[in-house]
Parts: C-alpha cells; sequence; structure tokens
C-alpha cells in the first residue's frame, strides 16, 4: 500500500491533539444538540400558544 | 526520446503527480501510484460537484502522455488563472473564504468517501470572482480510522492567522513572508490574548494544539483510531471558528477618501472621465490599478471587459474592495495588498517557487493615480526608480502628476524637512520621457493636478 500523506510530516503533535480535541467537541457537541432541542421544543410551544385566539 | 518541458518550480512535494509547462501551456501530471485515488475522485462525481459549486479549478483530460515519462497515468489541462496572487497579499475576508473553502471541499469530499490531503493557503486563488481549490490531486481515498492528516497545516496556515488578526484587530497577512509554511503554534499561542482561552474552539485548535507542538519531541506512540463522527466534529469546530472571526474597521487609511475627493469641485468626476476616455481606446486586456484604493477607477476598467489587478497598501481599502466585488459579482478584479516601496518578492526553494510581484504582474495598462507623491516624498524614491517600477508592469500608462503646492503635499510636508528639490512637473517630465512617450495630457479641472496618457518607447 502507499502512504502519501508522510510528506507532511505527521508525527508532530497533530494526531495526538485531534485526539483529544475530537474527545472533547464530542461531549461538547453532545450537549449543545440537546441544548438546541430543548430549546427548539420551547420555542415551538411558545409559537402554538402564541398563535391560540 | 526525451520530451521537452518544464517543470511548475513550485510543484515538487507531492508524489501524486506535478505541473509542468510545455509549449506555454501549464498541465498538471498525475502519477501512476495515484491511480486509484485518481480514479475514485472522478467516478465518485467529487470532481463533478467540487467543479460546479465553483469549489475547484476546473481542468481538461488529455490522453496524451506529455512529459514521456514511465510513471505517467494521466495529464490535465486546468484552466488558465492569469493573474496569481499569494496568502501574503490577501485581505482578511480572502484569507478566511479560503479557509471556509478549505473546510468544505474536506466535508464535501468525506460525502464522496474521500478526504482532502493538503489545506495550505497556496492551493486557492481568487479566479472569476471564486476562491477555487487548485491542486486537483489533493484528495485521497478516505480511511476512517485515521485523523485529517491536513489538521496541523490547517491551523498553522489559515486558523492562525485569521485568529490573531481577530483578537488583535490588526492586519497580519504580512507574517506569511516571514512563515512561509505557517505560524508556528507555539508562537501563536504566546501571542494571542487571554480573551482567546474562553472559546471553546479557539483553546482546543490553538492553544492546546500549541502547547502539544511546543513538546513535539515527545513520541506519541501508534496513531490512535478515529472515527468519521470525530473528524465531522472537528471539521465543524473549525468552521464555527472561522465564522466567527471579523476584522473590518471602518477608519482605515484612506476610508473616506472618495467622499472627501469628491467634495473638491468635480475633480472625481473629471478625472473618471478622462482616464475612462483614455483607457477605452488602450488595447491592452489587463491593467494594473497602483494605489487602488477601494477600487472606483479598478471597476471602471473592469466595466470596460479589462482583467484588473487591483493593489493598494492599506488592508482595509483592499478588504471593503473584496466584500464589494463578492456581493456585486465582479469577476474581473483581483484587489491584493501591496506595498510599493517593498513588493512582494520571490520566494521559495531557489526563488523559484512563488514569482515577485513584479514578475507575476499582468503586463498591460498601468494605472498610477494619486500615487506618484507617496512614492516620491513618501518614501523617498527617486523618478527613475518609479519610472522602473511602472515599466516593468506593463507598456501603457496612465499617471497622475500632484504638484508640490498641492494641499496634500503641504500636509505630508508638514512632518518632514523638504529635501525634495527635484519634486518638480520639468523633471518628472524628464525622467518619464526618457522611458515613454506623451500620447496625451490634460489638468484635471482646477486641481492643479495633471493626467498624463503614456506609451512606452519601442
Amino acid at each position: 500500500m502507499y502512504i502519501f500523506f508522510l510528506y507532511i510530516d505527521p508525527g508532530s503533535g497533530s494526531y495526538l491533539i485531534q485526539a483529544i480535541v475530537a474527545a472533547v467537541l464530542g461531549i461538547a457537541f453532545f450537549f449543545r444538540n440537546i441544548a438546541m432541542t430543548v430549546r427548539h421544543f420551547f420555542y415551538r410551544l411558545f409559537r402554538k400558544k402564541s398563535k391560540m385566539p | 526520446m526525451p520530451v521537452a518541458f518544464t517543470p511548475q518550480p513550485s510543484s515538487y512535494r507531492d508524489p501524486a503527480g506535478f505541473l509542468f509547462h510545455r509549449d506555454g501551456t501549464l498541465y498538471r501530471q498525475v502519477n501512476r501510484s495515484f491511480q486509484p485515488d485518481y480514479d475514485i475522485f472522478l467516478s465518485s462525481g467529487l470532481y463533478d460537484h467540487l467543479r460546479d459549486r465553483h469549489l475547484l479549478i476546473s481542468h481538461e483530460e488529455i490522453s496524451e502522455n506529455l512529459t514521456g515519462r514511465a510513471d505517467w497515468y494521466r495529464t490535465l489541462r486546468p484552466e488558465p488563472i492569469p493573474f496569481i496572487s499569494y496568502p501574503y497579499e490577501w485581505c482578511f475576508d480572502m484569507l478566511k473564504d479560503a479557509a471556509l473553502v478549505t473546510l468544505q471541499a474536506a466535508a464535501d469530499a468525506m460525502d464522496k468517501g474521500m478526504m482532502l490531503k493538503d489545506a495550505t493557503a497556496y492551493n486557492l486563488q481568487w479566479h472569476q470572482g471564486h476562491l477555487l481549490f487548485l491542486d486537483t490531486l489533493s484528495f485521497e481515498r478516505y480511511d476512517e480510522r485515521q485523523p485529517w492528516i491536513a489538521y496541523r497545516q490547517f491551523c498553522e496556515q489559515l486558523l492562525a492567522p485569521l485568529a490573531l488578526m481577530h483578537y488583535l484587530q490588526w492586519p497580519l497577512s504580512p507574517l506569511f513572508l516571514t512563515y512561509p509554511e505557517g505560524l508556528p503554534l507555539p508562537l501563536v499561542k504566546k501571542m494571542l490574548p487571554l480573551r482567546s482561552r474562553f472559546n471553546l474552539h479557539v483553546y482546543l485548535h490553538l492553544h492546546l494544539h500549541g502547547g502539544l507542538a511546543a513538546r513535539e519531541n515527545k513520541s506519541e506512540g501508534a496513531p490512535r483510531p478515529f472515527s468519521a463522527k470525530k473528524l465531522r466534529d472537528l471539521l465543524r469546530s473549525l468552521r464555527t471558528a472561522v465564522s466567527s472571526f471579523e476584522l473590518d474597521r471602518r477608519s482605515g487609511v484612506w476610508s473616506g477618501y472618495y467622499e472627501e475627493a469628491a467634495q473638491r469641485d468635480d475633480y472625481l468626476e473629471q478625472k473618471l472621465a478622462l482616464v475612462d476616455r483614455w483607457s477605452s481606446n488602450i488595447p491592452a486586456v489587463t491593467a494594473t490599478d497602483l494605489g487602488a484604493n477601494e477600487g472606483r477607477f479598478s471597476e471602471l476598467l473592469a466595466a470596460q471587459g479589462k482583467l484588473v489587478v487591483s493593489a493598494d497598501f492599506d488592508h482595509y481599502s483592499v478588504n471593503r474592495l473584496y466584500q464589494k466585488i463578492k456581493s456585486d459579482g465582479t469577476a474581473n478584479i483581483h484587489p491584493i495588498v501591496l506595498d510599493l516601496a517593498h513588493p512582494s518578492p520571490a520566494l521559495g526553494a531557489n526563488l523559484e517557487e512563488r514569482a515577485s510581484f513584479i514578475d507575476r504582474a499582468p503586463k498591460g495598462l498601468v494605472l498610477a493615480l494619486a500615487l506618484i507623491h507617496h512614492l516620491a516624498i513618501g518614501n523617498n524614491l527617486p523618478f527613475d526608480r518609479i519610472v522602473q517600477l511602472f515599466r516593468a508592469l506593463g507598456p501603457s500608462l496612465i499617471v497622475e502628476f500632484i504638484p508640490k503646492s498641492d494641499e496634500k503635499i503641504a500636509a505630508m510636508l508638514q512632518h518632514k524637512k523638504d529635501i525634495y528639490n527635484n519634486y518638480t512637473q520639468e523633471k518628472f517630465l524628464e525622467a518619464f520621457g526618457r522611458s515613454y512617450r506623451i500620447v496625451a495630457q490634460e489638468p484635471v479641472g482646477a486641481s492643479g493636478r495633471t493626467l498624463y496618457l503614456m506609451e512606452a518607447h519601442g
């Protein structure tokens, strides 16, 4: 198998950091998505109520 | 029999292929070793998708082996780009768009089972109203277990300069001249203010990354398995960071220049009418507008169908011109930040990778309006040197002479000793007359300024 990307010099901090960054982002985006869902739920609820006569 | 071709001096890093010139045309060879990736790039529809969305330069495939080399697989003829500029000449919004295009191309590639292996700012170019990816061979088969090979490059070349400009509110494109491969992240970490740490994305990609990069000698061991979900999160985070960056201070050096100039009787209208009349009779299809400000005259030349390179040393003026041509959909203006007293030099291996501005400039009409006093008095350049610069940029010239009695020069000399005895209209004509013949000359209203149309001798 050819490994074409060796010329970019991968072995200097970028692999380890990506593993750490991705783990933190996974948690951050998980909670952000929950927050968005909750916000959206209340937004819809509020909009429905305000539409009532 | 060996075939005569000239390899492009900047195209030597990637074993997947290389650029070369033959009979005045630029081609790209795809090497046999890259065949599997290149075939998927086409068959997956990624090439068509990126080209149709104006994210990648289009090319024509040639079935002939033009280099005669044994490792040949395909020859491509990319759409020609008449003027190339480099990140050290870009305004903030151009660099920001370059970062966003790179992230978009990476995300789109993932959707088609491929990934972007390079994230260098030099792979993008402003062409016909779009920032395009140039390197067709930057897309390889995606392996879900691998993190993004170009992550560090993206952080060093695109994210870091944008973050610094945003947090310091200072145009810093010239840093690319000192650090052509990207900014060292440990340095970026030191330069960023404390408040940047409170942005999660900036903290992770620059502060944490910079901290770890500083200890790069430490062995990382075997690469940890990654996933597509993780990579998408990474791209999303980078996009969120880049999108949040801004640099647009209204009070640039020239801001309000046109409003102020317009108040001087009908100075601006007269000048526009003169330049329009003269330039429309010049056969040149390209123009270089030196000291372009926010591009009023560049737009005039562009409306005549000329390709215009608009250069100014004020970053904010260039940024506003870039925003304007983007919103107007103007395809033939190429704005760049350039200090004419220090034009971009030749750079890279053997000084051949990146040509100097003078070598790259389109050699057509040169427009130098309200500029000569900045060079002659602001930068102490003798007329002969200015002639040398203008002449190197093209054979036709429209130049404005500003007399010493002008209020702008009086303002310049207020805090400067007047050592400019040679700054007279006679000396100006003498110096320019050695290289040009005067085709037409007209005073601009009652301003005391004179506009000249000149053609180079021979």
